[in-house]
Formats: C-alpha cells, structure tokens, sequence
C-alpha cells in the first residue's frame, strides 16, 4: 500500500492495493485489539475471511496473543485459525524452502513441532465447528507439510467443500498438494482445477485454479519441447477457453477474491499463445494491479515482462 | 423378575421367561488370569469339557477375559444332566485328551486376528493377555490341569443361572472346594495417555477404560453412530466401524472402536477417527443419538430381560459381589442418560485413550504420546556384535538382555521375563513382562549360541514356551547395516 501510494506506478505489485482489508487486519493485530479483528473477519465472505487470516498468519510474534485469546474462548475459530497459519508458518521459518536433503535434522524437528502445534490447536478448532473453512484450509496445508497423504487431504477438502462449497482458498491448497512433487500427477491437477472452475457459479474468479495449474506445469517443463508440446495441447488449450470463458471472460465476472490472480494469470496464458484481444481484455480488467508469478519469480523482472505484454496487448510493438 | 438362589453353597439366579429354558455355569476365570508360558488353560479346560459337539443338543462355552462359562439350552432333565456332565469333567480331567485338544484348539484359532490394543496398554500380563496366542497348549501336563481347576473351577468362584421353572430339585454340582479368586488387577496403563501405537494392518482402532456405569455404555454406542456417519456415509473411507462396551468385574469398564479402510484411504480413516473422538471429547455430542441409543438400550434390555438374557450378567455380577439388579432400575439408569453425560464420558475416554493406527502412519501430530517401544536401561555383561551389521548389539548379563538395534533397544530382565520362547533352530525370545521382546537369534550375532545355552538353563521349567519348527525362510539371516560413516537421510 505504502509502496504503491508513495511510487504510483503502472504495475503495482501490493496486494493491499486490491484488498484494502489486509492492511487494516494488520494494524489492527499490531495493536493487540482482537475486537476489531473479529469485527472485520465477521464482516467478510468466507473466502475473503481465509485469505485475509492466511495473509496475517505471517506477521511476527502473534503466537502468545492468539494463545490468550483462546485461553479466554477456545471456540474462536477465527483465532485458532490464525494461530494455525502463524504456527506453520513459524515451522517453515525454520524449515527454511531448502532442498528436503540440505534441512538439518534439527530444522526438521522445530518445523515438525511447529507443524503438530498448528495441527493440534485446528483439531481443537474443528471438533468445536465443523464448518469453518479457514480452519479446514489451514489443516490442508499443515496436512501436506506433515505429509499426512493424499487420502487425508482429500478428506479434509471433502468436509471443507461439504461446509463451504467452491472455497477458492482452499481448492488452491488442494491445488498445491496435486502437483507431482506432493501426492498427485498433472492429470488429477488439471481435471481438479477444470472441474472445480467450472462447477463454480459464472463470473466467479476460479478459473484461476486451471490457469495456475497449467503455469506451475509449464514452468516446470524440463525443455523447450515439451513446453511446446504443452502450448499445443489441444484439450489442454480447449479447457482453458472453456474455463476462462465461464470466469474472466464471463460478462459478470466479479472482482471476487482472487480475481487479481486470475486476471494477471489468464492475461499471461493469453499473451504465451498470442491472442492479442484477450490479453488486452485482461490488462483491461486489472488496470495497474499486477502478480509477480506466473511472469517471473522476481518483481522487477515480472514488471518489464508486464509492461512489454501490455504495449503489444493494447497494440503497440511487442 | 429375577430371584436369587442357592444349589449346593452356588449362588444362582433364575428368572421365569417366555422363551426356551435354558441353563450356565460361570466361573470367575478367563485369559487374564493366565501366565504367558500357561496361556490357553483355560480354553482347554473349556473344550475338554465340552468334547466333541453332540448332534442335536444346545450346548455351548466360552472362555472370556474374566469369565468362562458352559451354557446349555433344553428340557430341565437335559439342563441337570449337562450342568452335572460339566461337573464331573471337572471334578476328573480326562488328562489323555490333552494334546488331542490343543490340537483342536491351534487348528481354531488358525487365522483368527489378534487384537494388539491390550498388550500395548497391559504388556504381557493380565489383562494384555487377550493380545497373546495360547503358547501354553502344547506344554500343559494332568497336574497343571489338576492344579488350575483346583485353584479357578471350584464351588465358591462359582454362579448359577437358569432362565425356566428354576434348578431341579435333583440338580447336585459336584465341584472340588475353593476360594473365590478376585478379578485380576490391571497392571499400570501406558504413561502420557492418549498414547498411539502403529499397527500392523488398514485398521484403525481405539480402546480406553472408563467407569462401568449406563452412561459409559451409550457413550460407546453413541460413538459408533458418529464413527458410521463420518468414516462411512459421509467420508466413503471406511467400510466397517464398530464399537464395543465390556464392562469388567472390578467396576471399571473397557471400550473399543475399530474402523477398518476402504483400499487407499487409511490416512483418511487415521484423520477421520481423530477428528471423531476430538469432536466427542469437545463436547459435540447430538442429542438425537443419544435418544436414539438409550431408546434401542432400553429396548435391548427388556427383550433380553423377557428371555433370560440378562442372567448370565448378573450371574457375573454375584462373583464380583454385586446384589441381583432388576429390569426397572436398570431402565431408569440408562433412561437419565444426558448428552451432557455422555460428554463427560467422552472427555475421560479421550484421556485414557489408545489408539492403533494403520501400519506406516503415525498419530503424533494429533497430540498423542507414542507408547513405548523401547525399554529400560541397557543391563550390563557380555555385548555380542551382529553378524554383518554393526550397529546391531547384543548384551547379555546376569540380570537380563538387551538388544540394540540402532536407536531402540529391547531390555528383559530375568526378573520380570513373562516367557522364554523357544525354537528348535535354536532362536531364543525373551518376553519382558511390559511385553517388550528381547530377540536372542544366533544367526544375527556371533557367538550367541553361548546366549541360549545359558538362556536355556535359567528358564527350564514353567516359564518356557516350546514353538513349533520355524519355516527356514522365517529364520532371521544378518542384512548388511548402513556404513557407519555414512548419516541416515
């Protein structure tokens, strides 16, 4: 926000600048006033709520105000929520995002303890509401940092989507653990991602789940061929259309949560295969808000790529 | 209505009923009354007196953890002549018979499951004795038989039931004179319950002891009816869930819930069953369940009251030294049953509980404690090396033997041995009373085979198990350990 206020800018990276909620959350923390956290947290659809407790899980220091707040009301499921986040993230502060075979075993200890307090204090969580979809989002992720396995992650996900369907927060987490590096293959990834896009109401950003999923498979591709191949993949293409076309191409495309990322995603796929109106549709939508990923891994690469795509989009030379 | 009576100094209760007559002799011993190296006895007991099943004729036993008993179904004169055909089996064990019926009985439980809950929470005595196969068949002589009838199936560690007009006048129980032999003590629970232990199978499974009261009864059944909802209806994870209550004569009682796993999805039933029992302990108990389980109690109760079928119960209930309970007050218990209650079970089930769970998971990132699976401090003595890997050790001392292997080591004390057990290819098997198992096999160490001959002369007699040849496959052979040098990833 600060950022964005002080350098206006044609590609504003902050996610404040589209969640204005974040930044209040935040201060709100800062000052140890869980009242007003609730207040806003109450106020927000569930998937802003996840998101917004998601974001605020990675501020410092928030493990022995949370612990207090439970201690005076264990069935706050928006603090154990919080302190799940923050315990986990702790874990991979320790963890470090290392290869698995350059993490010390003390690392791996203090990682895995943080992981089970997170877990413990959502269980606790989840026998008091069963229906809370940050705490079932949080334990999909615990669950793939304490390699839990693929069947209880999609047991986890079944009761989140049986208390709250179409909980883009958590479908992401589901995402995640599809990949080949966790528990699941390309195929289940791509078939989860269509399927959960278009079963969601139309106009709604989750057609952002296939356009990810098709990055995080591209990016990862070992050569130029295979990225080529990949590109040319017809079923591959046609499901994209068909998603994009039910969500950021849909005339009532709303600026739920997420839809920053799904523009910023399908205006990147748009832009890889040339379709020049489309990607200039999407820049449309987002005006100056932009994501890094899926463009680069480094934001000030990712805005030159940004601004180059947006010129040749909107007809200039590329 | 049931009323109390007496036949030759045995307590009896008897209860006119609307169905068949029928008949039970119930002594107060059962599996947990059992020496590892003796385990058995008292099924072989039991099949010796029922010998070979007569066409025609309702006659049954069974030996339990606490009791054992010999039921019969019939006219009044065929109730007086099995009830003194058990009698007179007892009063003179037909020794001759004995290896024929361990025969019998290894052939029966052939590809019967092991429940492993009870030795993880009892180790190798008392009430862990459920867990062990009767190693004891094969080495019981006339005088043990002689011995334990002696000390268990006598007149006063003996009941009565008879659901029908009451005994014969005739009816005489002719059994040898005694004393009543109180209910075995459990032996210490594991430390930092809830524990977990990893099983051996896609089950999940779960016991834990509780108060012996109506409320601890609709808890387990409430339990399976949530079980069935998450694991089965709606998790689609699980195929069979089940749940069991089995009150105990010293007042305390036992509950168990196993869900077995749908191919593929035994992480899911682990996390589902956690989240169960959390959800219970938290006090998420639904009303209607509750209703609906003390409805089909009470139910259960009045069908069973009307054939008799609460007899051999309260036939229990007179060797623990309880009074004879009637249907009505039995009713009224379980009809005040609250989900309120049934929390409060819940809550101190959750703290004593055990849970198995499928092989290759574990439950520590649920908060459960790991029960332990090593043991006591390494003795001191001789240390033998294992053959090829050196991280195997083998230390044999005056006081007991321990085994290292890695980081866990198995520690038996001569003083505490449960059982040696013994094969003819010279393997050797300390069972330490915490049912930790010391495993002294020559094959893994240099020079063990001195280990055995000494093992062999501290325990000839009454703690040794003879085990049948081993497959030659089944004889563990020395695997190369990790380099030394090299850190385990």
């Amino acid at each position: 926000m600060l950022r964005a206020m002080s350098h206006p800018s044609d590609v504003v990276f902050d996610p404040a600048a589209a969640y204005p909620d974040i930044p209040v959350l935040t201060a709100a923390l800062a000052r140890r006033d869980w009242s007003a956290c609730r207040a806003l947290l109450d106020s927000v659809s569930p998937a802003d709520r996840t998101s917004l407790i998601r974001t605020a899980g990675d501020e410092k220091d928030l493990e022995g105000f949370l612990r207090e707040v439970l201690r005076k009301d264990p069935r706050d499921g928006a603090a154990s929520a919080l302190l799940g986040f923050h315990l986990i993230y702790l874990g991979w502060e320790i963890r470090t995002a290392a290869w698995a075979k350059d993490v010390t075993p003390e690392q791996w200890a203090g990682f895995r303890d943080h992981l089970c307090q997170a877990e413990q204090a959502l269980i606790d969580a989840s026998a008091y509401d069963r229906s809370d979809a940050a705490v079932w989002t949080a334990r999909l992720l615990a669950a793939r940092g304490l390699s839990l396995g693929s069947a209880e992650s999609r047991r986890r996900y079944d009761r989140l989507s049986a208390a709250v369907p179409h909980h883009l927060p958590g479908q992401m987490e589901l995402a995640w653990g599809l990949e080949p590096k966790w528990f699941g293959s390309w195929e289940e990834l791509h078939e989860f991602a269509r399927d959960s896009a278009l079963a969601a109401p139309p106009g709604s950003p989750h057609g952002l789940l296939l356009a990810e999923a098709f990055f995080a498979r591209y990016t990862t591709a070992d050569n130029d061929a295979e990225r080529g191949s990949l590109l040319h993949d017809q079923r591959m293409r046609n499901d994209l259309y068909r998603v994009a076309e039910h969500s950021v191409l849909h005339p009532e495309f709303r600026r739920d949560y997420g839809w920053v990322r799904a523009a910023n995603t399908f205006a990147a796929y748009f832009a890889l295969v040339q379709d020049q109106p489309n990607t200039a549709r999407m820049f449309g939508v987002l005006g100056n808000l932009a994501v890094a990923d899926p463009w680069s891994h480094q934001e000030a690469d990712a805005a030159v790529r940004i601004r180059q795509a947006r010129t040749w989009a909107f007809g200039g030379a590329r | 209505m049931i009323r109390l009576t007496e036949v030759d100094g045995i307590p009896a209760v008897v209860a006119r009923t609307g169905g068949p007559t029928h008949a039970g002799l119930v002594f107060r011993v059962g599996i947990a009354d059992e020496p590892l190296a003796r385990r058995g006895i008292t099924h072989l007991v039991e099949h010796l007196v029922l010998g070979r099943p007569s066409a025609g004729h309702h006659r049954n036993g069974a030996t339990g953890v606490e009791h054992t008993y010999f039921h019969t179904q019939g006219t009044a004169d065929e109730i007086t002549a099995f009830l003194e055909g058990v009698c007179a089996v007892l009063r003179d064990p037909p020794a001759d018979r004995i290896a024929e019926a361990a025969e019998a009985l290894h052939a029966e439980s052939a590809g019967r499951g092991r429940d492993r809950l009870p030795m993880w929470r009892y180790g190798a005595r008392d009430f862990g004795m459920a867990s062990y196969p009767e190693w004891g068949l094969d080495r019981i002589t006339g005088e043990d038989l002689h011995d334990w009838i002696g000390r268990f199936f006598t007149r006063e560690n003996a009941a009565l039931w008879v659901a029908g007009d009451g005994p014969a006048e005739s009816l005489r129980l002719d059994l040898r004179s005694g004393v009543r032999q109180a209910p075995p003590a459990p032996s210490a629970a594991p430390p930092g319950a809830p524990a977990w232990f990893a099983g051996d199978s896609d089950m999940v499974g779960w016991d834990t002891v509780v108060r012996r009261e109506a409320r601890a009864a609709v808890f387990a059944n409430v339990l399976e009816r949530q079980m069935f909802r998450d694991l089965r209806l709606r998790g689609g994870i699980s195929d069979q869930v089940r749940t069991e209550y089995e009150p105990r004569a010293a007042g305390s009682a036992r509950i168990t819930a196993y869900a077995d796993s749908l191919p593929g999805r035994r992480e899911a039933v682990l996390g589902g069953m956690v989240d169960v029992l959390a959800g219970m302990r938290a006090g998420r108990i639904d009303d209607e369940d509750v209703a609906t389980v003390v409805g089909l109690t009470c139910d259960g109760l009045k069908h069973a009251e009307s054939r008799g079928g609460r007899l051999p119960g309260q036939a229990f209930n007179l060797l623990a030294g309880r009074g004879v309970q009637g249907i009505g007050e039995v009713l009224a218990e379980v009809r005040a049953v609250t989900a309120a209650d049934v929390a409060e079970v819940a809550a101190d089930a959750y703290r004593e509980g055990l849970l198995m769970t499928p092989e290759g998971t574990a439950a520590d990132w649920a908060g459960y404690a790991a029960a332990p699976v090593s043991s006591g401090p390494v003795v001191s003595g001789r240390a033998y090396r294992g053959r090829k890997d050196r991280a195997l050790r083998l230390i044999h001392g005056d006081e007991g033997v321990s085994v290292i292997t890695g980081d866990a080591t198995a520690t038996v004390r001569y003083d505490t041995c449960a059982a040696l057990l013994a094969w003819p290819d010279g393997g050797r098997h300390l069972v330490g009373e915490d049912a930790i198992v010391a495993k002294v096999e020559p094959t893994l160490f240099r020079g063990a085979e001195e280990v055995v001959r000494d093992l062999d002369q501290r325990f000839p007699g009454a703690l040794r198990v003879v085990m049948p040849a081993r497959d030659p496959s089944a004889v563990p052979a020395p695997v190369a350990g990790r380099p030394w040098w090299r850190r385990e990833t």
